[in-house]
């Protein structure tokens, strides 16, 4: 194994395009709506365009730190440790101790598969970016920066079967067995992309922008001959709604097939996303390491150790559970997951799909000792519906008000309708949380439509609150919050709400018990 | 008298002294800030008279009620804090109106500081801050201490919450 690493010549060039990436959104904006003032035969020896000026100040710079990037960047192996200095004016020397990586992931679109370069993420437990990103290298530098820190950062118990300490850098350790946790093929990633129903927003995006363009009511106004079908057809439809007044069945038509041709397109293109996305998802565990690869132009390897996931999610929406399946989630302390957007959320994905009735050994093949079964599930409160309803109509009226702004007091004919159903939205959403204690994990479970199931071992509890609302202490109720490292802010967390108030202080005190008990390792 | 015997202590009560001067400062600012946009408006004229001495009197009404509450507030929310240590951690109760019990297991702890501004200094008490890897509880602070009880807390705390093998954040 060598003990310095450089980069590649070709690093100029990903580098380069990477930075211009960035770019490319405002620069195509620019070309759509802007007006470039003069055209590009006036480039040279005449007045230059505006968008060659642009061009040139933007791929300067860019090109510079690309090439100063190249010769400064290096990185050093030591024993405990790799250093990685960078820069030529603005010098950075960074420590980062191999025992304090989380995650060294490698992602390879098709211009480095080509080239057969690789770049490679280092990941530690702090902050929200990678410590390193190494743009680009070659392949055999990524194996090698793995085995540095397998060795000598112990993260994979059944790593190295001689002692640790002693192997020198010449003796690569043993590879340990690896087990196939989940493997996608097309037919299950086709079904990923129908339920998760990605892309709503860059669709919408889409056609907002050929709205502005033009060319979509352009479109419209060719495909119907009528002039009614612009911009203002929902509002008319729903004025002459309120108005008592039935409209032709031509626009309700219309706008039925409106609807659905947008979610069934919205559906197709999230389907054709999650193929390329996902393509031969692969789950495997080696030693104490998760290794998730998958991608079709961007292959992305990513390896978890198992000691740094903190909490487990399991989420099934109405689609997983009609289809018998459930997605798994993990949350590593240092990758910070946002709620549900985000390449970083795909990046913390174990199972994007799973059969439902595999889960729980899937889950006991994830994290040893931490299973479904075996699990007391205990409700809340008997009478938490009757604080669950109360929000839930007060939105009902507060809907039924913004109705009213729209087509008047024949609303109000609505109302009964709308508190029915957000009652009946509470009363499943009550019986169906639940949370469940033993010595070894804590789960919590709610929703109705949408469910999501947190487990949480109690090594990884941090701190445990007991929290009361006005209306809870009136009640006598509470709710418990366990906390853990790297959770996000919209994460499904251990949130235990309409406790009875003895059964929530006894159970933050058996949990905190259970924390003090265990000592904590990244 | 050792500090981890798990019995509910309460803060010193001269934090509510504290307390009351940190309102009645913001207060003072507050409503010298508004007086003055309020003189500067009447005297430069762009607001008649009437108007004026009518948002005088609500100023007046303002900056005593703002006044009163920053004169009894510290004294209620005293009665309702009080912590807990014990050889598991710290247990620590807050809140008037939202009440919480945090519970910081000591072999949760990274690291702990002692803070002390200029107040605290002059009448002796500092505010003890608990560190964990936690996403929301990443801080936790107990202020109202008196300066020795927040050093011997700390000391208590942290030789168990030290880092073991896997380092410490």
């Amino acid at each position: 194994m060598q003990s310095e690493l450089r980069l590649h010549p070709l690093s100029i060039l990903f580098g380069l395009s990477k930075s211009l990436k960035q770019f490319a959104l405002p620069l195509l904006a620019f070309v759509i709506f802007g007006r470039p003032s003069v055209g590009p035969s006036e480039a040279f020896g005449g007045t230059a365009g505006v968008l060659e000026t642009w061009l040139t100040l933007l791929i300067v710079p860019a090109a510079l730190h690309s090439v100063a990037r190249y010769l400064s960047y290096r990185i050093e192996y030591l024993d405990s440790e790799m250093i990685i200095r960078s820069g030529l004016l603005f010098r950075n020397e960074r420590h980062v101790p191999y025992a304090r990586i989380q995650n060294v992931e490698a992602v390879r679109n098709v211009f480095h598969r080509m080239t057969g370069m690789v770049e490679i993420r280092v990941e530690t437990a702090s902050g929200r970016e990678p410590e390193a990103v190494i743009t680009v290298v070659p392949l055999a530098a990524l194996d090698d920066m793995r085995r540095h820190v397998a060795v000598r950062g112990g993260t994979g118990a059944g790593d190295a079967a001689t002692d640790a300490a002693a192997v020198l850098p010449a003796a690569t350790p043993p590879a340990p067995p690896a087990e196939t946790l989940l493997h996608l093929p097309l037919r299950d990633l086709l079904l990923v992309g129908f339920i998760e129903n990605r892309g709503l927003v860059i669709i919408g995006t889409i056609y907002g922008v050929l709205w502005e363009l033009g060319p979509m009511a352009r479109f419209w106004s060719r495909v119907f001959d009528e002039g009614s079908y612009g911009s203002g057809m929902v509002r008319d439809t729903l004025q002459q709604l309120s108005a008592g007044l039935w409209p032709a069945p031509e626009r309700l038509a219309v706008i039925a097939a409106g609807v659905l041709g947008l979610l069934l397109f919205v559906r197709l293109v999230s389907m054709a996303w999650a193929v390329v996305t996902l393509h031969d998802f692969r789950l495997e565990r080696r030693g104490g390491d998760l290794r998730s690869e998958y991608g079709l132009l961007t292959r992305v390897a990513s390896s978890i150790p198992l000691a740094r996931i903190q909490t487990v999610t399991v989420r099934q929406t109405v689609l997983h559970r009609l289809t018998g399946r459930a997605s798994v989630r993990v949350e590593t302390a240092g990758g910070v997951a946002p709620g549900g957007q985000g390449a970083t959320v795909e990046r913390q994905w174990v199972a994007p799909l799973l059969r439902a009735s595999e889960l729980p050994a899937f889950l006991a093949r994830l994290i040893p000792g931490i299973g479904l079964e075996g699990l007391a599930w205990q409700g809340v409160h008997p009478r938490a519906f009757r604080r669950a309803v109360k929000p839930a109509l007060f939105l009902a009226c507060l809907f039924t008000a913004g109705l009213a702004l729209v087509i008047g007091t024949r609303s109000l004919l609505f109302l009964p309708l709308l508190g029915g159903a957000a009652s009946y939205a509470a009363w499943r959403g009550v019986k169906h949380l639940g949370w469940a204690a033993d010595d070894d994990v804590v789960a919590f479970r709610s929703g109705w439509l949408s469910r999501a199931l947190t487990l949480t071992p109690t090594v990884r509890i941090q701190v445990v609150s007991c929290r009361q609302s006005p209306f809870d202490r009136r009640t006598r109720m509470a709710r418990v919050r366990v906390d853990t490292a790297g959770a996000g802010a919209l994460s499904h967390r251990i949130d235990i709400p309409y406790l009875p108030h003895e059964i929530a202080v006894r159970l933050q005190s058996h949990l905190a018990e259970r924390a003090a008990a265990t000592a904590f390792k990244w | 008298m050792s500090i981890a015997d798990g019995q509910w202590r309460s803060l010193d009560p001269r934090v509510v002294v504290l307390r009351r001067i940190g309102g009645v400062i913001v207060t003072t600012v507050l409503a010298a800030g508004a007086l003055v946009s309020l003189l500067v408006a009447t005297l430069t004229g762009d607001l008649p008279l009437v108007t004026a001495s009518g948002l005088a009197g609500l100023w007046a009404a303002g900056a005593a009620a703002l006044g009163w509450v920053a004169w009894r507030w510290p004294a209620i929310d005293y009665r309702h804090q009080s912590y807990c240590v014990d050889a598991r951690g710290i247990e620590i109760r807050r809140g008037v109106v939202w009440r919480e019990v945090v519970n910081v297991p000591r072999s949760r702890i990274q690291h702990t500081d002692v803070a002390q501004g200029p107040l605290e200094r002059r009448y002796g008490l500092g505010t003890l801050v608990v560190y964990t890897a936690g996403s929301d509880h990443a801080r936790v602070s107990l202020g109202g201490l008196p300066h020795d009880v927040a050093l011997r807390i700390r000391e208590h705390l942290l030789p168990a919450g030290a880092p073991g093998d896997g380092g410490a954040v």
